[in-house]
């Protein structure tokens, strides 16, 4: 019976995968690292279908990008360690990479070095180098700079996560709202390069230097999301040792194994485009009562807008319907918005949202726009161009009361003319009685 | 199975720590800013005193030392962090606090200028104020101290696009108001005050009893038909049809009218010669 479990779990495990968009992963692993030490994150990668190559930071081959084209969906940058990479890593090299939409996955370094000069460009704010993560709570045998962290949910970290271990540095994330920390750091935790009682003053002059003199508390981030504007992801993650099977498999203080294995496979699942991903599959727009598109709308007519959304399902790699957003919202919009409105889930009808509306009463060239931006999720972005216009010279109602006299004296005036003419025309003496006289 | 390795990590736990900390004679001072006292009183660890309360220029000291067990000799930890937290917000702010080497420590806050860590406040918000001291050596020693309200920080200036990555306000068109129109009624009233000549028409006409004997005449109804066909049409124009349907029938019409009512006048012509 067991072995059945096996196989079937086997199955569903090859079955199961991938990202939106596509399979491949570069892995520049530094020297010092063993691939065996991190074999339970890249083993899952590779048994979830993704197919990974490692390189050395000072290989040249495989590129990461040949003829400005990525030769790899995903890249993973694990080189702490690394002080010179081979020239086709750079910064420069990175952030186009991520403008053709490949995604990345870094470990940021106690030393200076490429990544983390590259994080300071995404408003990333680093503590100076060699100060580690440090937190003395709780009491622990574990040095001070390894620390169990109790996750806080969040779109990405399951509310059932286990604490899990971390160690690394710290970073402040600026307030760009393209970031997003996935992890953050306790609150009792602050960096500082000090390993005995002593050095306590260099954390009160870092203070006292003001701005980001102090990394401490649960404001600075120790996994941080960063989803660009056309939808590509890169992720921070503050120590390499996150990943590593000695983390995985270390038991936490209350004796259950950690959640290490779980966050990391979520954190790249979340880089590499499988979770949170949605997309519009289409949009259209007719008037209450029509079926079929206009090619312009009246002032004041009353508009339904339909939109139907898809979220990736990496279980079966498939785009299924989803009806799951509450707050999405619709805009009608000449320069500005005149009509800002909620557009909710149809019920019984998965991936469709709708939205009856009046036109305002003012024509000219309107758009409806929906413009989703979520932390943690892709951006929906749909704009449709629609003329709205005034009534037609017939299209204004009639028959007013208020016209009652105007349509009686045309009405009465015709009549008159009608009348005249045919005195005019059929009147005249009786021959009979003119002959007589 | 579970309690004897818990022991064994316990005392394991126990000793790699030399000894646990304490906290003596924690106090706090409110003062205005003249240097009057408005508040001194020890921190109670085991009851939380009421609320302390901060003016925009108020001072607050706390004052507290580090000991190595109860009573024991004053000992400088690695970190000592007075942490302030916002539980509406959820944000906190951490301002590391000097303790000299005999573990004694001095915390003053100026609310005219509060530190860059202290965190942003709202009118109604209450900040959790508590201790944070770990050590390398020690067991770490957490305490809560007590509740301060400060008046509200100036609001954070977020990302100017911040703002479309949460539910925007709904947005609703201000519909210029429907036109009024004058009472059915009065309407009426003027219609049949339009109609009102008909009256006196029908009047002078009923004293001349003027005749039409040539209404049926073969030569004039068919114009006089025609005419009408011109007043229906336009009706038809105002009830339903477009300018270049009207026109078109127009023109047809137009063209029966020459015939007709050429046809028409000649012989309206001979009527009046008196020739028939």
């Amino acid at each position: 019976m067991l072995s059945l479990y096996l196989i079937l779990a086997a199955f569903v495990g090859l079955l199961q995968a991938k990202s939106s968009t596509g399979d491949s992963i570069l892995v520049i692993l530094d020297n010092k690292l063993n691939r065996s030490d991190y074999s339970l994150f890249f083993d899952g990668l590779e048994g979830q279908g993704y197919s990974l190559t490692f390189r050395a930071p000072g290989d040249t081959t495989p590129a990461i990008k040949e003829h400005d084209t990525p030769n790899f969906d995903h890249v993973i940058v694990f080189a702490p360690h690394t002080k010179s990479f081979s020239p086709d890593v750079t910064p420069q090299s990175l952030v186009s990479s991520l403008g053709k939409g490949t995604n990345l996955l870094l470990a940021l370094s106690q030393k200076q070095n490429l990544v983390n000069s590259l994080a300071s460009e995404f408003s990333l704010i680093l503590p100076p180098p060699q100060t580690p993560l440090v937190s003395h709570f709780p009491a622990r045998e574990e040095p001070a700079t390894v620390i169990p962290i109790t996750p806080q949910p969040n779109v990405i970290v399951d509310p059932d996560l286990p604490p899990i271990w971390f160690s690394g540095i710290p970073v402040a994330p600026g307030n760009n709202p393209l970031l997003f920390p996935i992890l953050r750091a306790p609150a009792e935790s602050f960096a500082s390069d000090a390993t005995v009682d002593s050095g306590a003053d260099s954390v009160l002059e870092a203070a006292d230097r003001g701005g980001e003199g102090l990394w401490a508390g649960s404001s600075s981030s120790l996994i941080t999301g960063f989803q660009t504007r056309n939808g590509a992801r890169a992720t921070w993650v503050g120590g390499v040792e996150l990943f590593s099977d000695d983390f995985a498999k270390k038991h936490t203080l209350g004796g259950k194994k950690s959640g290490n294995a779980q966050l990391s496979k979520d954190v790249a699942a979340w880089t590499f485009q499988e979770n949170l991903v949605l997309r519009i599959d289409s949009v259209s727009h007719h008037k209450l009562g029509g079926s079929e598109t206009p090619e312009v709308y009246t002032t004041n007519d009353q508009i339904v807008y339909i939109a139907h959304i898809s979220k990736y399902d990496p279980a079966t790699s498939s785009w299924v319907p989803y009806s799951g957003i509450s707050d999405l919202q619709l805009e009608f919009t000449m320069l500005d918005p005149h009509v800002r409105t909620s557009l909710s889930p149809v019920p019984d009808t998965p991936g469709e949202y709708s939205v009856t509306f009046r036109a305002p009463d003012r024509h000219g060239v309107f758009k409806f726009v929906i413009d989703y931006r979520r932390k943690g999720w892709s951006t929906l972005q749909s704009s449709t161009t629609v003329p709205v216009v005034p009534p037609r010279h017939d299209g204004y109602p009639r028959f007013l009361s208020a016209a009652w006299p105007y349509y009686t004296g045309a009405i009465s005036t015709s009549i008159g003319f009608l009348l005249f003419s045919l005195l005019w025309l059929a009147g005249g003496e009786d021959k009979a009685k003119t002959k007589k006289e | 199975m579970k309690s004897p390795m818990l022991v064994v990590l316990l005392a394991f736990v126990a000793s790699t720590y030399a000894a646990a900390l304490a906290l003596q004679s924690p106090k706090f001072t409110v003062s205005s800013p003249n240097g009057d006292q408005i508040r001194s009183e020890p921190i109670s660890l085991t009851k939380k005193s009421s609320p302390v309360r901060l003016g925009p220029q108020d001072v607050l000291r706390v004052t507290f030392q580090v000991t190595e067990n109860d009573g024991g000799t004053g000992v400088q930890p690695h970190q000592a962090f007075l942490r302030f937290y916002d539980n509406i917000s959820g944000e906190d702010g951490l301002q590391p606090v000097r303790v000299t080497s005999n573990g004694k420590a001095r915390f003053e806050l100026n609310m005219a200028r509060p530190p860059s860590s202290f965190p942003p406040t709202s009118p109604d918000s209450v900040l959790k104020v508590s201790l944070i001291i770990g050590s390398f050596v020690h067991k770490p020693l957490a305490v809560d101290l007590f509740d301060l309200i400060v008046p509200a920080s100036q609001p954070v200036a977020s990302h100017p696009e911040e703002v479309y990555y949460h539910p925007q306000p709904v947005i609703e068109h201000t519909f210029r108001p429907e036109q009024k129109t004058p009472p059915a009624f009065i309407s009426a009233v003027f219609s049949a005050l339009v109609l009102a000549p008909w009256v006196v028409l029908v009047g002078l006409w009923s004293q001349l009893s003027p005749k039409v004997p040539n209404l049926f005449s073969l030569k004039i109804i068919p114009f006089t038909a025609t005419l009408g066909a011109f007043e229906l049409l336009l009706v038809w124009y105002w009830v339903d049809l477009r300018l270049g349907q009207v026109l078109l029938y127009g023109a047809g019409l137009g063209i029966v009218a020459v015939f007709t009512g050429k046809t028409a006048l000649v012989q309206v012509g001979k009527l009046r010669k008196g020739s028939i």
